[in-house]
């Protein structure tokens, strides 16, 4: 039998991330070696645009928190030995956007952990800076277990973000979906 | 009390815990794959000297960047110092960041909001 397999076009792939006015793009097993590398590469890039240093902190600290909700929700499910998808394999983009900056996470997830996490992105929406400042002192007092602190993570990135969060659910079967999340800081 | 040190990596900080002076001195960034982990060994070790030792503790942090989880065990140092405080034992915390970073002076005041012990806010040329 012979399969013709379209031929990828990377020219294509790099004018649609162009078009977006993503700078920095990566797709793949995120593992703690590659957000610490990532990271990096990120400083630099922002060091040389020259950004203020208090902007640069808020894009570097949206990256982070991003990436290791990413990176935990995997380790999360491989714990729990659910391996029919590539949890671990993600995708985050740095653009612009006018004046803004935007850091865009997409992984694969459970649409049975939808609910809550919508819930409480949709309380975030509807709080003011002031309001989000005394929610994030709260939950720093009151997440005891080590594995919760996305929650604490999702606070952060609402207080250093200029405009409301913005997630997309896309639905792949009964059990999973592709979750994406886009903080413009 | 013995000495602890940690080497830093790129996403964890250096830590100099000097047991005999009372010095304990942190730098760099923090966001370590699980910073739980990380700062188990830290706490534990500062909670036996708290108890330990009598005379003055100097908490010298140079930390540049806290993830959420790191925060969340920086405000558990916090707690274990201002316990010490109560009990009338001297502590005092210098944190030092960028003069020119709006961000990293207002995490240091949020950090201070929550303390009751001496808590300087200095610049890193200082």
């Amino acid at each position: 039998m012979i399969t013709i397999m379209k031929k990828f076009d990377l020219y294509d792939l790099k004018q649609t991330v162009n078009r977006h006015g993503v700078l920095i793009s990566f797709a793949g097993p995120f593992s703690h070696g590659i957000i610490e590398e990532l990271g990096q590469a990120v400083t630099r890039y922002l060091e040389a645009e020259a950004v203020t240093k208090a902007s640069l902190t808020d894009v570097f600290s949206v990256f982070i928190e991003q990436t290791q909700n990413v990176r935990n929700y995997a380790v999360k499910m491989e714990a729990e030995g659910i391996t029919d998808h590539d949890f671990n394999s993600g995708i985050v983009t740095i653009g612009r956007s006018n004046q803004h900056h935007v850091v865009c996470s997409g992984n694969f997830a459970r649409k049975s952990d939808m609910p809550s996490l919508v819930a409480q992105l949709n309380q975030l929406h509807g709080l003011d800076k002031k309001e989000l400042k005394a929610l994030y002192k709260q939950q720093l007092r009151t997440t005891r277990n080590p594995g919760e602190g996305g929650g604490l993570g999702l606070i952060d990135m609402a207080r250093k973000a200029s405009e409301p969060l913005e997630y997309d659910i896309y639905e792949l079967d009964e059990q999973y979906c592709f979750f994406s999340l886009c903080v413009t800081v | 009390m013995e000495n602890f040190v940690i080497e830093p990596t790129k996403s964890s900080p250096a830590i100099l815990f000097d047991g005999t002076t009372g010095i304990l001195d942190i730098a760099g960034e923090s966001y370590p794959e699980n910073s739980y982990e990380f700062y188990k060994p830290i706490l534990h070790w500062l909670s036996r000297f708290c108890n330990n030792f009598r005379e003055a503790i100097v908490f010298n942090c140079r930390i540049s960047y806290l993830n959420t989880g790191s925060t969340k065990s920086m405000m558990d140092i916090l707690d274990l110092f201002e316990e010490r405080h109560s009990k009338g034992l001297a502590v005092c915390v210098n944190w030092y960041c960028d003069s020119d970073n709006d961000r990293a002076i207002e995490t240091a005041e949020e950090f201070r909001e929550d303390v009751t012990f001496p808590f300087k806010i200095k610049s890193l040329e200082e």
